[in-house]
C-alpha cells in the first residue's frame, strides 16, 4: 500500500516537473554566442529597470535562421524579436515575416534612426538595401579584418601588407620556410559559407561582384573573377593542408597556436588572441583591413541585427526594448561585454579605445565604413550554397578553377532566374 | 514458429466481474489499439502534410496561397544533381558503414564470447561509444581528424606515415566520416550478436564436435544459421539509421570538401530550412520513404522475419 | 598433443590481442574527451598533443555547469529520456505481446507490425515542420511533453518490434499452464509471461533511453529555451559563429555518458540476454 502511494506520488512529481508553461512579455531569438549572451544580459537589466519580462531564446548559431523561418512561415507568434544575421534579412523582409518599423518611428515622434549609428550598418537594415523602409535596427557590428604576425611578416621583408600580392609573398616565404608545421597564410575553406565567406573580400577587391548593377546578370565568371580567383588558388596553395574542412574557429586557432601567420576573421577573435589560457601570441597579432587587389580593399560586411516579427504578440513593448538596448548608452554596456559597437559614438569613446582590448577599434570602425554587404537576395542561402559547393571544388582541387567559375555562373544564373 | 494463444475463450472460469470478462474479450484489440493510437496519431499529420506539400508549391510567405505543382517537384529528382550526388553518398556510407559494423561487431562478439564470458564491465565499456550523444562524438571526431593539431596525424606521424587532412580531403572526406560512425554504432552490432550468442542452443555444438567438426563448419553450418534473425533485425534497424545520417556530416565535413560527404538528410534539411523550399524537400523525403519501405519488405521477406 | 596444444596457446593470444585492440580503439576517443576537458583552451591545440593534461583545469565544468545552465539540460534531458522510455515500453510491450501472441486473420500480423515498423522510415526532418505546426497550434510549442510526445513517435515501433521477437521466443506451455491453474489471459501476461520477459525490457529500455538522451534533430526545432532543452542542444550551442568551445563541449559530453553508462552497468546481467530478440526460434 505504501509501495503504491509513494509512487502516484512520484508520477504526481514527475508530470508536474515534465509540464511548466508561462512565457513572459517579448520573446527575443537569438544565436548562442557572445550576440546572444550580451543581450541576455541586456534583457536581464531592462526587466528591473522597466519590469518588462524578456525572455532570451538560444539556438545554436547555425539554427536561428530555421527557428526565425518556422516562426515566420507559421506565424507562430513565438517570437517578438529576432536577432538575425544581416545576409539573411532580404529573406524575412521580402517574405513578409519582418514588420516594417516606420509607424513605431512615427509614433516616437522621430523619421528614423539617429546618425550617430554607422551609415553601413543602417543601410543593411533597410529593404530594398539603403533605400526601403527601416525593418530592424543594427546590435553588434562586424565586418573581416586581416590578422597577421607583424613580426614574422617583417622577417620576410613585407612591413606591412597593403596589397593581396603582399600578402602572397610574405606568406610563400614563410611557408616554405615553415617545413609543413609553419604556413603563411589560412583561409576558411569549408563548403558554404565559411568558404563563400573569405573568398569575397578577395573577389571584391580585384573589382569582381555577383551580379552587375542594376541586378540583371549573373557576373561571376569574368576576367575580374578569374583574378580573384588565382590569388585565391596562390594562397590556398601556400595554406595549410585541410583547410578544406576549416571554419572561422580553426583559422583563428591556427594563428592562436602560432602555425600560422595570417588569414582573414571576425574582430572577436581580437579578445582571444590576448587571453593567455586560449592564445601563444599574446600582443603579436596586429590588424588591418583587407588588403587592395586591383581596387581597394573591401571586408564582408557581418551584423547581428533586432528586428520584430510580423506574427509577433507585443509589437510596441518589442519596439520600445530595441530602441532602448540600441541606444548609445547600451551599444557601449554590450561593447564592454564583448560585442563590436554600432555607433560612432561608441568607436570614438575615449574611455575604451584608450583600454588595450579596445585597441582594433579604429582599424574596425574603418573596415565597416568599407565593407560590402554579401548581395542583398532572398534566396541568398541558395546562392551561398552552389557558389559554395563550386569553390569547395575548387579549392579541394577536384575541379579546375575556371570550370568552377563557369559552374557558379551558371548554377546563379538558374537559381536567381538572370541570364 | 509462433504459436498462438486461442483468441476466444469465451467467459474465462477465472474472469470474475462483467468488466473482467469484457477485458478479457477485448484482450487482443486493448493491448494493440494504444500503441498503434499513439502511432497513428503522431504520424498522420505529419504523412498527410508531406503527400500535400509535395504536390503543392509552399512559399515561404505566409500569405502567399499555396499553388497546385503536380508532378512538378518529383519531376525535379530527375535532374537535379544535388539530389543524384546525396543519394549516391548515402548508399555508399550505408553500405560501407553498415557492413563493417557487422563484421567487426559480429567478430568481437564470437571473440568475447568464446574467451571472455562473463566480464561484465568489459561489455559496458566496449558499449561506451553508442552512450555519447552523436553532436559530442562529431565534434571530438572533428579534433581527432584536426590536420595541424589532431591527436590521428600524431599517431600517423609516430608510426611514420604521412599525415593527411582527413575530413578537409576530398578523397578521404566520406571515409573520415565512415570511421567515425563505425566507431559509434559497431557496439550495437556487437551487443546484438553478443546477446544472440548467448542463447545458442548448446546439444547442437556437442553433437558437432563428437562428429568432429571444424571451427569453421561450425560457425558456417550452426552459428550463422542461428543467428540468422539476429542479425537480419540488426542490420535493417542499422540501415535504416543509416540512411538518415545527418547530425555526423552536418558537424564535421557540412558536406563537403567538393560535396563527396553530402547526405540526402543533409540535402533535404538544406532544401527545407536553408531553400525554405518546404514542397521539394517533402518530395525527396517521400522517395527516401517509399525506397526504403520498398527495400525493408523485400528485406524482411527475404530474411523470413514476418512470422 | 603439444602441437595442438600451442596451436590454442597462440590462437587464444591472438584472441585477446584482438580484444585489447578493439578495447583501446572504443575507448581512446572518449580518453580523449575526458581528457580534454581538464586542459585549457591552448593545451588542447598543443602540438605535439599532450596525453595527459599538463595544467589540469576545472575551468570548462564551471563555464558549463555553473555559468551555464547545463545542468538544467541534464534535468530536462532526464526528465524527457525516462518519461519517453517509460511510455514507449509499456505501450511497445503491450502491443508486442499482443501481435506475438493473438490469432489475426489472413496476414495481419504481419501487416500490422510492418506497418508499425515503417513509421520509423520517415525522414525525420520533413516530419519536423508538420509536428511544429501542430505543437504550434496546440500551444505546447518549448514543453517537455512535447518533445516526449515527438520521440515516442520514434522510439515506440521499435520497442514494439523487439518486445514482439522476445515474446515470440518464450515458450507459450508456460502461459498455457497457468491459465490452465484458472488465471485470466491478462493475468498469465502479467504474472508469467513479463516477469520472464525482464532481459527483453531491459534490452529495450536501454535502447530507448540512449537514443532519446542523445536525439538532436527534433528537440532542436521544438525547444526554444532552458525550460525544456536537452543536452546535445546545450553541447551544439557552444560551437558559435565564431568559436567553437571545444572545452566546454567536452566537459558536458563526457558527462552527458555517465548516467548512461551507471544505468547499462546496473542492467547489465539482463541486458545480454534480453538483446538477443529472442529472435533465435524464429
Amino acid at each position: 500500500m505504501v509501495r503504491r502511494q509513494f509512487l502516484a506520488m512520484a508520477v504526481a512529481l514527475w508530470s508536474l516537473a515534465a509540464v511548466q508553461p508561462a512565457w513572459a512579455d517579448i520573446t527575443v531569438l537569438v544565436p548562442s554566442g557572445s550576440e546572444g549572451d550580451g543581450l541576455r544580459a541586456a534583457a536581464a537589466d531592462y526587466s528591473k529597470l522597466k519590469g518588462t519580462k524578456v525572455e532570451i531564446v538560444q539556438a545554436p548559431y547555425n539554427n536561428v535562421f530555421e527557428q526565425a523561418a518556422n516562426a515566420g512561415q507559421s506565424k507562430s507568434g513565438a517570437f517578438d524579436i529576432v536577432l538575425m544575421d544581416d545576409p539573411w534579412i532580404p529573406f524575412f523582409a521580402e517574405n513578409g515575416h519582418l514588420e516594417d518599423l516606420t509607424p513605431y518611428f512615427k509614433k516616437a515622434g522621430k523619421d528614423g534612426p539617429d546618425n550617430d549609428f554607422l551609415s553601413k550598418s543602417l543601410a543593411l537594415c533597410r529593404n530594398p538595401y539603403d533605400s526601403g523602409p527601416y525593418i530592424c535596427l543594427p546590435y553588434v557590428g562586424n565586418a573581416q579584418m586581416f590578422f597577421y604576425d607583424a613580426a614574422k611578416f617583417k622577417e620576410v621583408g613585407v612591413e606591412e601588407p597593403k596589397t593581396w600580392d603582399d600578402v602572397l609573398k610574405a606568406a610563400k616565404a614563410l611557408t616554405d620556410k615553415g617545413g609543413g608545421r609553419y604556413f603563411g597564410y589560412v583561409f576558411r575553406g569549408g563548403q558554404g559559407n565559411p568558404v563563400v565567406a573569405d573568398f569575397m573580400p578577395l573577389f571584391w577587391s580585384y573589382g569582381a561582384n555577383l551580379f552587375d548593377k542594376d541586378r540583371t546578370k549573373v557576373t561571376i565568371d569574368t576576367p575580374e573573377g578569374a583574378a580573384a580567383m588565382k590569388m585565391f588558388m596562390a594562397l590556398r596553395d601556400v595554406s595549410p593542408k585541410g583547410v578544406e574542412s576549416y571554419n572561422a574557429n580553426e583559422v583563428g586557432q591556427a594563428l592562436a597556436a602560432g602555425t600560422a601567420a595570417s588569414s582573414i576573421n571576425w574582430p572577436n577573435w581580437v579578445a582571444t588572441f590576448e587571453d593567455p589560457t586560449q592564445s601563444r601570441m599574446v600582443g603579436k597579432i596586429s590588424y588591418t583591413g583587407i588588403p587592395a587587389g586591383t581596387k581597394p580593399g573591401s571586408s564582408e560586411i557581418g551584423h547581428w541585427t533586432m528586428g520584430i516579427m510580423t506574427a509577433a504578440k507585443n509589437k510596441q513593448e518589442a519596439f520600445d526594448f530595441m530602441m532602448w538596448a540600441t541606444s548609445p548608452e547600451q551599444i557601449k554596456i554590450s561593447a564592454e561585454r564583448g560585442n563590436p559597437p554600432v555607433r560612432t559614438s561608441t568607436f570614438t569613446d575615449p574611455e575604451l579605445t584608450k583600454q588595450d582590448k579596445f585597441r582594433h577599434y579604429p582599424v574596425l570602425m574603418k573596415a565597416i565604413q568599407a565593407s560590402t554587404p554579401r548581395p542583398r537576395h532572398p534566396k541568398w542561402p541558395e546562392i551561398e550554397n552552389a557558389f559554395g559547393i563550386e569553390l569547395s571544388k575548387a579549392v579541394a582541387g577536384t575541379e579546375s578553377p575556371e570550370d568552377a567559375l563557369k559552374n557558379s555562373q551558371a548554377a546563379v544564373e538558374k537559381i536567381t532566374g538572370m541570364k | 514458429m509462433t504459436r498462438a494463444l486461442p483468441t476466444s475463450v469465451s467467459a474465462h472460469p477465472a474472469a470474475g466481474s462483467n468488466f473482467e470478462q469484457w477485458v478479457e474479450r477485448h484482450l487482443r484489440i486493448l493491448m494493440l489499439a494504444p500503441a498503434m493510437l499513439v502511432l497513428l496519431a503522431l504520424t498522420i499529420f505529419p504523412s498527410a502534410y508531406m503527400f500535400v506539400a509535395a504536390v503543392t508549391r509552399i512559399s515561404p510567405n505566409p500569405d502567399a496561397p499555396w499553388e497546385f505543382a503536380g508532378a512538378q517537384n518529383f519531376l525535379k529528382l530527375l535532374t537535379d544533381s544535388q539530389f543524384h550526388i546525396g543519394l549516391w553518398n548515402t548508399l555508399v556510407f550505408t553500405f560501407a558503414a553498415v557492413s563493417i559494423e557487422f563484421l567487426l561487431g559480429l567478430g568481437l562478439a564470437l571473440l568475447l564470447d568464446k574467451y571472455v564470458r562473463r566480464l561484465n564491465l568489459l561489455k559496458t565499456l566496449l558499449m561506451l561509444p553508442m552512450m555519447l550523444p552523436p553532436v559530442a562524438v562529431a565534434i571530438t571526431w572533428k579534433l581527432i581528424y584536426e590536420p595541424q593539431f589532431g591527436i590521428l596525424n600524431e599517431i600517423m606521424f609516430d608510426l611514420g606515415l604521412p599525415p593527411q587532412a582527413w575530413a578537409g580531403d576530398a578523397r578521404l572526406a566520406m571515409l573520415s566520416v565512415i570511421i567515425a560512425d563505425v566507431w559509434q554504432w559497431t557496439p550495437f552490432m556487437f551487443l546484438l550478436m553478443l546477446a544472440g550468442l548467448a542463447s545458442l542452443p548448446i546439444e547442437p555444438y556437442e553433437a558437432a564436435a563428437i562428429d568432429g567438426a571444424s571451427a569453421w563448419r561450425q560457425f558456417r553450418d550452426l552459428t550463422l544459421p542461428f543467428l540468422k534473425p539476429v542479425i537480419a533485425i540488426a542490420l535493417l534497424l542499422r540501415i535504416m539509421d543509416a540512411l538518415r545520417l545527418f547530425d555526423l556530416v552536418f558537424i564535421l565535413t557540412g558536406g563537403g570538401p567538393a560535396d563527396r560527404t553530402k547526405t540526402l538528410s543533409l540535402y533535404i534539411y538544406q532544401v527545407a530550412y536553408r531553400f525554405a523550399d518546404q514542397s521539394y524537400a517533402a518530395a525527396i523525403s517521400l522517395f527516401v520513404l517509399f525506397a526504403t519501405v520498398a527495400f525493408s519488405s523485400w528485406f524482411i521477406k527475404r530474411m523470413r522475419l514476418a512470422e | 598433443m603439444l602441437r595442438s596444444r600451442t596451436a590454442r596457446v597462440s590462437q587464444e593470444v591472438a584472441a585477446y590481442t584482438g580484444i585489447a585492440i578493439a578495447l583501446v580503439i572504443t575507448l581512446f576517443p572518449v580518453y580523449w574527451i575526458a581528457s580534454n576537458s581538464f586542459k585549457y583552451d591552448i593545451d588542447i591545440f598543443a602540438v605535439p598533443p599532450e596525453w595527459l593534461p599538463v595544467n589540469p583545469t576545472l575551468k570548462h565544468y564551471r563555464a558549463a555547469f555553473i555559468e551555464r545552465p547545463f545542468l538544467q539540460y541534464a534535468l530536462n534531458s532526464l526528465i524527457i529520456a525516462v518519461s519517453t522510455t517509460v511510455i514507449s515500453v509499456v505501450l511497445g510491450t503491450l502491443a508486442g505481446y499482443a501481435l506475438a501472441r493473438f490469432h489475426y486473420p489472413g496476414r495481419w500480423r504481419h501487416q500490422i507490425s510492418f506497418w508499425i515498423l515503417s513509421t520509423r522510415m520517415m525522414p525525420p526532418i520533413v516530419t519536423i515542420i508538420p509536428l511544429y505546426l501542430a505543437f504550434n497550434y496546440l500551444n505546447m510549442l518549448n514543453t517537455k511533453p512535447a518533445v516526449v510526445i515527438a520521440y515516442t513517435a520514434f522510439n515506440l515501433p521499435f520497442a514494439t518490434w523487439m518486445m514482439k521477437s522476445y515474446f515470440q521466443d518464450l515458450p507459450v506451455e508456460l502461459e498455457e499452464a497457468a491459465m490452465v491453474d484458472g488465471d485470466t489471459r491478462w493475468g498469465a501476461f502479467l504474472r508469467m509471461a513479463l516477469p520472464l520477459a525482464r532481459p527483453g525490457l531491459a534490452a529495450t529500455a536501454i535502447f530507448c533511453l540512449i537514443t532519446s538522451w542523445n536525439e538532436f534533430l527534433l528537440a532542436l526545432i521544438l525547444t526554444l529555451t532552458e525550460r525544456s532543452q536537452t543536452l546535445p542542444i546545450g553541447i551544439a550551442g557552444r560551437v558559435t559563429q565564431y568559436h567553437t568551445y571545444w572545452g566546454e563541449i567536452s566537459a558536458a559530453g563526457f558527462f552527458s555518458c555517465i548516467p548512461i553508462m551507471i544505468f547499462a552497468f546496473i542492467v547489465q546481467k539482463h541486458l545480454v540476454r534480453g538483446l538477443s530478440f529472442g529472435a533465435v526460434k524464429g
